[in-house]
């Protein structure tokens, strides 16, 4: 987790400088009085290095993906809940007396 | 809904607690949160929770729905004298309490005294007359007293007010499916698969209901039926593969006399090949039985 989130923090650092570098770089084209055609490919590399950084950092740091399959372990329902709001009780288990001696004493 | 992950989960939470592994609290949360009737074992492990004082104030205010899971699961085992001082230390606690009112309603049920009952959810219904839960007791009452037809109309106009309700929908199917009267059965399931079209367990009793009441349509609307509830369980489920085979030799054997081609016989070599994978890993004894069994279904077609 700690590890997930420095990662994140670096990569967004990382997009940071890579703005300002590219604010540095059209203020020197002011100077040199060139139009700007696009930012240098060092920048470039830096934003996408920091994005490849702040991707892996989201899809890791909030936690396991979770499945959506019907058919999956986690989403597959095999019995449905007993209808407990209709459970009625003059059934068989009144005739077995409950086997230890149960009482609730304060 | 009980999902695979879940059902397994419980069954290790149960054999640890009735190991003495510790976990009871963690257990009873689950049988809360599962609505699964384990009442026996409720009683026995909750009143041991209940009984230590130190581990009972370590509950907090969850110490009240102990008492409450505990009463009903005493009711349910017919230890009467444990519901009533479970009851009498809510009622302490909570004066004047409907859902305490409801457990004595219930505790009367319990005893026998009908009529009794009757008042006490009578005088609840007044205070409060959408209290879906005492509508629910009342219709049980019914069902237990042995009067279904009452059950029933008391069902039909408790659906006329809570039309969302699917577990009133649910009890009233298995009581129609109970009396055989499987079309009054089948609309019932129709208005569940509306409610919970992901649910596979409802369109495998649909189609159990449609293949049950016969005739070719019927029958081709329950293999439907049993091919969607593969789908949803990605083929894990073997009643609903036999049901597609028993449906596509039904089908066959009514269309004898037309000689009609029909497709569905793909359908069913691959639900059995899915069927002899399954025997094989699980019980490669019972094989033999399989095969046999599906050959004649395939000679009578």
């Amino acid at each position: 987790m700690g590890f997930g989130f420095t990662v994140g923090v670096l990569g967004v650092l990382i997009l940071f400088h890579a703005a300002y570098s590219t604010i540095q770089y059209r203020g020197l084209l002011k100077i040199m009085e060139e139009e700007f055609s696009g930012p240098p490919i060092t920048v470039v590399g830096e934003l996408v290095i920091g994005l490849v950084l702040c991707m892996w950092a989201a899809l890791t740091v909030p936690g396991k993906f979770l499945s959506i399959h019907p058919d999956s372990e986690e989403n597959r329902i095999v019995s449905l809940p007993e209808n407990l709001d209709f459970m009625i009780f003059n059934h068989r288990g009144r005739v077995f007396p409950s086997q230890v001696d149960l009482k609730l004493k304060h | 809904m009980v999902t695979k992950t879940e059902e397994a989960q419980l069954s290790r939470l149960e054999s640890q607690v009735d190991n003495g592994g510790g976990g009871a609290w963690d257990f009873l949360c689950l049988v809360r949160k599962l609505k699964v009737r384990r009442s026996d074992k409720v009683l026995k492990h909750g009143l041991s929770l209940l009984k230590d004082p130190r581990k009972r104030s370590a509950l907090g205010p969850d110490e009240w729905t102990l008492y409450e899971q505990v009463a009903i699961a005493a009711i349910d085992c017919h230890s009467l004298e444990v519901a009533k001082d479970c009851i009498k230390a809510l009622q302490k606690r909570f004066p004047e309490s409907k859902r305490v009112g409801r457990l004595e309603g219930m505790l009367l049920e319990a005893k026998g005294s009908w009529s009794e009952a009757e008042k006490a959810y009578s005088s609840l219904l007044e205070e409060n007359p959408f209290d879906q839960v005492v509508h629910k007791r009342k219709i049980a009452m019914a069902k237990a007293q042995g009067n279904i037809t009452v059950a029933i109309e008391l069902l039909n106009k408790y659906l006329e007010t809570f039309m969302a309700d699917h577990d009133a929908w649910r009890e009233l199917a298995e009581i129609y499916v109970s009396l055989q009267m499987y079309k009054q059965a089948a609309f019932c399931y129709e208005e569940l698969i509306l409610s919970q079209p992901t649910n596979p367990l409802y369109h495998l009793t649909y189609a159990d209901v449609l293949y049950t009441i016969g005739g070719q349509e019927n029958l081709q609307t329950a293999k439907k039926y049993y091919a969607s509830t593969i789908q949803l369980t990605g083929g894990k489920n073997r009643r609903a593969l036999f049901g597609v085979c028993l449906c596509t030799s039904a089908i066959s054997q009514l269309s004898k006399g037309r000689n009609k081609e029909d497709n569905g016989t793909e359908l069913q070599s691959l639900a059995a090949t899915a069927l002899e994978k399954d025997y094989k890993q699980r019980a490669p004894d019972k094989l033999q039985l399989l095969t046999s069994a599906l050959k004649s279904l395939r000679v009578s077609s």
